[in-house]
């Protein structure tokens, strides 16, 4: 048996382990000792692996380029010669009539790695001459970013996550880690047994809430007047840092204005939590020698995702929990390459190494390593934004790279518009995806097992992964693909392997400079900022209390809190919140195609219900429901829990039948656009006949497995000569 | 003293990785691949109620009631623990009825025969199902060696007789305290 090393391609804890392979298989996952995992998995990282074989349980892995030359026709394999000629030349058609921001581009956070992520922007910026270029950050932790860079000046987790079982107290607000992140959700259990305090702002009695020393259950939507009640309380009872935020922050006297009238008598009202439990968790936060405050969706899938984020920053400021060992602010990374696709600034607003499309120097710097005489400094379009660009005629061609967007973004009838509106679509992936049913032409890449790179783990720590076994079909490396295209539309782009392409973004930025291979190898992990080749990088950011923002101080910002955007009514009297759940990941393309996790749970997926709103509309545990909204109507499973609170519902977003975002809503941050996936006004209906239900379940999955194999397969049937 | 997997709710985060390890434990080397719905019975399950998370399983009972209650001698005390010959059980579920802690289950399996290269079918055959402790497992159990939080633990006398040791200490220490 071969054993090769990687890291776990599921959540950002950044897992390593060991892939084991026999006879060209890989037949098994073992736990590594990495600097994150310390010799654990989880249900995921241990059984997550057979997708890699093309097991066809749900969809089949893409073996060969596959063309449609109208959209009334069927999938045609044809040879990587035709599929980038033609593409080449539909870009380029596309480029010359409409203009370069005509077109846009996606990264990928997921399996493919950082190298691939710095070609496609590189790809994006150099040769289609646009900033049309994102990930999904954007319905995720773009908030984080946004918010964290005004407030504090970096975006991501200011501590590493193996700091988090040392600190005194954890403040969860928003993040469900035993489903979210297993391993993490170690570090926090044995942060209790070494006596920290456990405090959880979330209306849902997750597993976290159950170990928490005090449990906020806050009404659905109403984070930003709790956030604003516990800077009240930090100030009005005296319990901040008064030297800290004399000396290392900026704008107090605003701040302390604005979350003035946030009594917690006030914040009752809006969170519905009693004013003195809001008083008792700021006690126990501002008492802790040192303090961790972690967030994750509940927090940023909000239209006030970054106000909350900045919010959440300033009561580290206020208590002078940051700039040292086992304190800090951690929106902990849902995908295992979240944080590197935005490092590699697959960023509308960023060239790799977080350095603005807006500065002149930095444009030049990137002009002249890639031989192109300028690069655009207009802020590029947001994924968020692509349905209605689409529609309005101002996007005429995408390229989607290992996203699966007709699943994962909120209102699906208008993203499906959206994709219909387009005159060319490209979907680089490895498996026949909802989003591959739009494409003109797919591109067979190689996946996680088949290829090497390096991920960013949650705590900005750089880890390399190798190759275990050979791809199977007629597929390249994502970042091949993407210079072969470059190469066509006369950019000539070659690399040899990724570690010519990492060397050649660490030149690019500063504070990955020193972060090599070499470093790398092994278990080696190398947390951001690395300036130099002999340093080890920082586990912590903001040493000595200075940050990356202009004269070098915090900001502690407030503002008011703003309801939800949809509005619940007699129709639609329910809240419906996406989540997450252990066994799933992302769009279940990959998860859904392993027979453990496909075992453990199987469309349609559950709605969660309390047993007070299930009895009042004759719902019974385990029955099939119709959940709609004004925007759309899917079937689910009722799992009838305390755990749920009253007036809401719960749904997990990766159900291709069950799909929860046919009924989410396309209302964003105005900011970061991410969309407000926790809140849609829906109705929950009883099913009288659940024989037909169950029957129609079944009917439909068999249809959606069925068109999705059929276009593979029947492309393959179809091959031209030169198979 | 039989052993038996003891598992801590307070650590428990419902994942159910510990189910997975089991079922592909005993699994016969077919591996995850082997897995569905229809045929995934795992020894340990996970229960989830309002208030606590955590993995249930069999406690190798020192006076099992499954043993007492079954009439063709199908379960036996062996390796410091409760182990089913399974060609006895007959299936007729006094075990299951006995157990207080819902962790004895009856299944069956395709009963087969190799007779001159063909594989007969033979109907049936009834299983008497719960943790084994993987003992023919060098490695110990598998749901305790991957649960992520290491909620899962083997009990055997040393570890027992260690926790016992503990809960002995903090009882003094509390007494002194409430002297004081």
């Amino acid at each position: 048996m071969e054993k090769h090393m990687a890291v776990c391609p599921y959540c950002g804890t950044g897992c390593k382990l060991n892939l084991l392979v026999e006879g060209g298989k890989v037949v098994g996952a073992e736990p590594l000792n990495g600097v994150t995992n310390e010799g654990e998995l989880c249900l995921k990282g241990y059984f997550g692996y057979d997708f890699i074989n093309d097991t066809k349980i749900l969809t089949p892995r893409l073996r060969n380029p596959m063309l449609r030359r109208s959209r009334d026709a069927a999938f045609e394999a044809v040879s990587w010669d035709e599929a980038i000629q033609y593409a080449a030349k539909k870009l380029g058609e596309i480029k010359a009539k409409y203009g370069p921001d005509s077109i846009m581009t996606t990264g990928s956070s997921r399996g493919t790695g950082n190298e691939t992520n710095y070609v496609m922007q590189k790809f994006t910026r150099a040769v289609l001459g646009t900033n049309n270029v994102d990930n999904c950050a954007r319905v995720c932790h773009g908030p984080s970013v946004a918010g964290l860079q005004v407030t504090l000046g970096n975006g991501a987790m200011s501590n590493s996550i193996p700091e988090i079982e040392n600190t005194k107290c954890v403040l969860v607000f928003g993040y469900n880690v035993a489903d979210s992140h297993p391993v993490i959700a170690k570090r926090i259990i044995r942060a209790k047994e070494r006596g920290a305090k456990i405090i959880v702002c979330d209306p849902r009695k997750i597993e976290t809430a159950r170990l928490a020393d005090l449990w906020l259950p806050l009404n659905n939507g109403s984070n930003m007047a709790l956030v604003n009640a516990f800077a009240n309380i930090l100030i009005n009872e005296g319990l901040y840092d008064k030297e800290y935020v004399a000396n290392h922050t900026e704008g107090f006297d605003e701040y302390r204005k604005i979350v003035e009238k946030y009594t917690p008598e006030y914040a009752e009202a809006i969170t519905g939590l009693p004013a003195d439990d809001i008083r008792e968790a700021m006690r126990i936060y501002a008492a802790a020698p040192s303090a961790t405050i972690l967030w994750g969706m509940g927090v940023t899938q909000w239209g006030q995702g970054v106000d909350v984020v900045k919010g959440l920053s300033g009561l580290a400021l206020l208590t002078g929990n940051l700039g040292r060992p086992n304190v800090g602010v951690g929106p902990v990374r849902g995908q295992n390459n979240v944080q590197g696709s935005c490092d590699m600034g697959v960023l509308p607003t960023e060239f790799p190494g977080y350095q603005k499309v807006t500065d002149p120097e930095i444009r030049d710097k990137f002009a002249k390593a890639w031989g192109v005489p300028s690069l655009p400094g207009e802020i590029g379009y947001r994924l968020t934004d692509v349905p209605h660009l689409a529609e309005t005629g101002k996007l005429k061609a995408m390229y989607v790279m290992g996203e699966d967007p007709a699943q994962t973004e909120p209102d699906l009838t208008q993203v499906r518009k959206g994709f219909e509106a387009m005159e060319f679509v490209i979907v680089q992936d490895i498996f026949m995806t909802k989003t591959a049913m739009f494409a003109d032409l797919i591109l067979p890449a190689t996946s996680w097992g088949e290829h090497e790179g390096v991920f960013s783990a949650a705590d900005r720590s750089f880890q390399r992964f190798t190759k275990a076994v050979d791809a199977k079909g007629d597929v390249k490396h994502d970042w091949e693909i993407i210079s072969l295209l470059a190469t066509a539309m006369g950019y000539p782009m070659h690399y040899n392997n990724t570690k010519e392409i990492w060397d050649e973004l660490r030149g690019l930025c500063p504070i990955f400079y020193g972060a090599t291979y070499e470093k790398m190898e092994g278990l080696g992990a190398v947390p951001w900022p690395c300036r130099d080749l002999d340093s080890p990088g920082s586990k912590y950011l903001y040493e000595g209390n200075v940050f990356q923002r202009p004269g070098g101080k915090g900001l502690l910002f407030a503002t008011e809190w703003r309801p939800p955007q949809d509005k619940l009514n007699d129709e639609f009297p329910l809240i419906l919140c996406t989540v997450r759940e252990v066994g799933h990941y992302s769009c279940r393309s990959m998860t859904g195609n392993c027979a453990a996790l496909q075992t453990l749970a199987d469309e349609p997926g559950y709605v969660t219900i309390n047993p007070k709103d299930a009895k009042a509309l004759g719902i019974r545990d385990q029955e099939l429901v119709w959940v709609s909204s004004r925007r759309g109507k899917v079937i689910s499973r009722a799992s009838v829990t305390d755990r749920t609170n009253k007036g809401a519902v719960y749904m997990t977003y990766q159900w291709w039948i069950g799909a929860c975002n046919e009924l989410t809503i396309h209302a964003v941050d105005p900011i970061a656009k991410t969309p407000e996936y926790k809140y849609a006004a829906v109705r929950v209906e009883a099913i009288a006949d659940q024989v037909w239900a169950e029957n129609y379940v079944q009917q439909e999955y068999a249809k959606l497995k069925g068109g999705l194999s059929k276009a593979v397969t029947g492309a393959a049937k179809k091959a031209p000569a030169y198979a | 003293m039989n052993r038996f997997v003891t598992a801590n709710p307070s650590k428990c985060i419902g994942c159910r990785t510990c189910e997975v390890a089991c079922a592909l434990a005993h699994s016969k080397g077919a591996g995850v691949e082997g897995l569905a719905p229809d045929s995934f019975k795992p020894r340990i399950r996970m229960v989830k109620t309002a208030d606590v998370s955590t993995a249930v399983m069999c406690h190798h009972c020192e006076d099992a009631p499954c043993v007492n209650s079954c009439p063709n001698n199908a379960i036996v005390y062996r390796q410091h623990s409760v182990q089913v010959e399974q060609e006895r059980c007959l299936g007729c579920k006094n075990c299951v009825l006995a157990c207080p802690f819902g962790v004895m289950d009856v299944v069956t399996v395709p009963a087969v025969r190799q007779f001159a290269g063909m594989t007969l079918s033979l109907g049936v055959k009834a299983q008497a199902h719960k943790c084994d402790l993987c003992v023919d497992r060098e490695s110990g159990p598998a749901c305790v060696s991957v649960c992520p939080t290491s909620a899962l633990t083997l009990m055997d006398r040393d570890a027992m007789d260690e926790t016992l040791r503990r809960r002995r200490e903090r009882a003094a220490q509390e007494a002194a305290e409430v002297a004081a």
